[in-house]
């Protein structure tokens, strides 16, 4: 059993999504998340420590990235295979056995095509047990505002990649915290700094996926 | 870029001293249409607007050497239109391109583009010619051929994401549309290189470098950047002011002579990291001090960078990346004064 969920570990890690996948080479034909995730579950490995698996293996890429061993592909890579887990263990946070921690709203900011960042958070928070409502990208204020409406408790977190589209994260975070002051708001992209973050009148600032999820758990 | 401007940065380039200390920056839509008091849509489409603009900077700021100067361009969307993308232009904010590529499948159908007739691309030539006269009399003249790199271009056309998942998933696939991409590149180059033959730089902007590993690079960056940057051009000038340490040393393999960075590597770090072997265009932080920062911020970043380097030569000082949006006078000004004394 602590066999299985190594190796699941290790498939996140490394980015294999399933059998079929041809990445990465040295793991070409060999099971990925995908069928170690429902192997898992026939043979009795609970949701939660299917997903406990899961979050060490991002974890240990994330450090890895933090460390410039690995890039943006290699992370995006474990984030697929991390999205091949979460089809299987959706029905669980479904059905309630599997308790999500609160509702996590994203999206890039008006202006602003990019969603390597943002898909990038939203699944590793997604991984970490966090219903993610995905606005996806050039979202204007108002969108954010009516997910805020239909989400009350959520959290709200704004990506962008541009430095000229950092005047729109501003109005959107200030649009938000002037209709609901109680809503904490996390800002992360290649152009942002904390202080940034915190000058545009932020909650928090995200240098990567793992500190979005950190910030999200502090919140908890 | 006046004679004397040119004939500046190839002394930079050539690790020449130069006093005072040069200056330059990249500037475009981003800062230049909202500081001359017009709208970036009425930049985009009022040639007159557009060469005023130009010549008011560089008539206000004559010891700046504004790259790659009198830039023509409809911000992401000028390359991506030539292969059918969708562009958005909202009135004063910065146009984007739609993605083509819904599916890797559909790589082997885009066609190939014909700079001299497609998307906003004979727009782009055309402004540039019909002003010519008026940039010659003011005592410049056109030097560079401008394009995004082809990593950048095919992340527009697919989607980032998508793109870089296809690089370790459909690397042949993903190769075949960077084929395509350079191959159109090269066609664009080499009109704005036949319309405008003062031309004798290249500047290829792709911040999509900054995401890829060396791996990643060497397999999917480098060997198109060294047919862009072609040997017979004096500069050959990259702007990737995403993350730059994996990619820095392999530049002169690239052939650029010429970066412009972000500002998370210094310029001491990168004069190590390129083995001194390409100019270095930077690096103040462009939002945090240069747009938001007082007029005595800016000095002070100036005189530190100025103060963090043992070797000056080779340096165009700058901030990290392109002008921003809201860069006042006062502060360019500032900067000037700072590097220069």
């Amino acid at each position: 059993m602590s066999e299985l969920v190594e190796q699941l570990t290790m498939c996140i890690e490394r980015g294999k999504i399933n059998a079929a996948a041809p990445y990465p080479a040295d793991l070409r034909g060999r099971e990925g998340a995908d069928e170690l995730t429902a192997r898992a579950l026939r043979e009795s490995v609970g949701p939660d420590a299917v997903l406990a698996a899961c979050n060490e293996g991002m974890r240990r890429i994330g450090e890895r990235f933090g460390r410039n061993e690995v890039f943006v592909p290699e992370l995006l890579m474990a984030a697929k295979a991390m999205k091949a887990v979460m089809a299987h263990l959706r029905p669980f946070f479904q059905s309630g056995s599997v308790k999500a921690k609160g509702s996590f709203i994203l999206g890039t900011v008006a202006g602003d095509l990019h969603d390597i960042g943002k898909n990038l958070v939203a699944m590793v928070v997604e991984g970490n047990g966090w219903e993610v409502v995905d606005l996806g990208v050039d979202c204007k204020p108002q969108k954010f505002v009516d997910a805020v409406k239909a989400h009350p408790g959520c959290t709200v977190g704004l990506s962008a990649l541009l430095t000229t589209t950092m005047a729109n994260m501003e109005k959107i975070v200030k649009e938000i915290k002037e209709q609901f002051p109680e809503v904490r708001v996390i800002v992360g992209g290649a152009p942002l700094s904390a202080d940034a973050a915190a000058k545009m009148g932020a909650d928090g600032y995200g240098a990567d996926p793992q500190g979005a999820v950190a910030f999200l758990n502090s919140t908890t | 870029m006046t004679d004397k401007q040119w004939h500046t940065l190839l002394s930079v380039i050539r690790r020449e001293p130069v006093t005072p200390l040069p200056v330059g920056f990249i500037i475009d839509c981003p800062w230049l249409p909202n500081w001359f008091g017009a709208s970036i849509l009425d930049y985009f489409t009022n040639d007159e607007i557009w060469l005023n603009a130009n010549l008011k900077a560089v008539r206000e700021f004559p010891d700046v050497m504004f790259l790659p100067g009198f830039w023509s361009e409809f911000g992401m969307c000028t390359e991506p239109s030539a292969f059918g993308a969708r562009a958005t232009f909202p009135g004063n904010e910065f146009p984007h391109a739609h993605r083509v590529i819904r599916s890797i499948d559909d790589i082997e159908e885009l066609p190939a583009p014909n700079p001299a007739t497609d998307g906003l691309l004979p727009f782009v030539l055309n402004r540039l010619k019909l002003a010519r006269p008026r940039i010659e009399e003011a005592g410049h003249t056109i030097r560079f051929a401008v394009a995004r790199g082809p990593l950048n271009i095919a992340s527009y056309l697919m989607g980032s994401t998508e793109f870089l998942t296809a690089l370790m998933m459909e690397s042949d696939k993903a190769e075949s549309l960077l084929k395509k991409i350079t191959s159109f590149l090269k066609d664009w180059i080499a009109l704005q290189r036949e319309t405008f033959p003062t031309i004798d730089g290249i500047l290829l902007l792709d911040d999509i470098i900054g995401f890829l590993g060396e791996p990643e690079f060497r397999g999917f960056g480098l060997p198109y950047f060294q047919e862009l940057f072609e040997k017979d051009v004096a500069v050959r000038f990259l702007h990737n002011d995403a993350p730059c340490r994996v990619s820095a040393p392999l530049l002169p393999e690239a052939g650029v002579n010429l970066f412009n960075m972000g500002f998370d590597v210094s310029l001491r770090d990168l004069q190590e990291l390129t083995g001194r072997k390409v100019a270095l265009v930077g690096n103040i932080p462009p939002r945090d001090v240069l747009a938001a920062g007082s007029p005595a911020d800016v000095a002070q970043a100036a005189k530190d960078l100025v103060a963090s380097l043992d070797d000056k030569t080779g340096v165009l000082f700058s901030c990290g990346g392109g002008v921003p949006p809201h860069v006042s006078s006062e502060n360019l000004n500032s900067f000037v004064t700072a590097i220069r004394s």
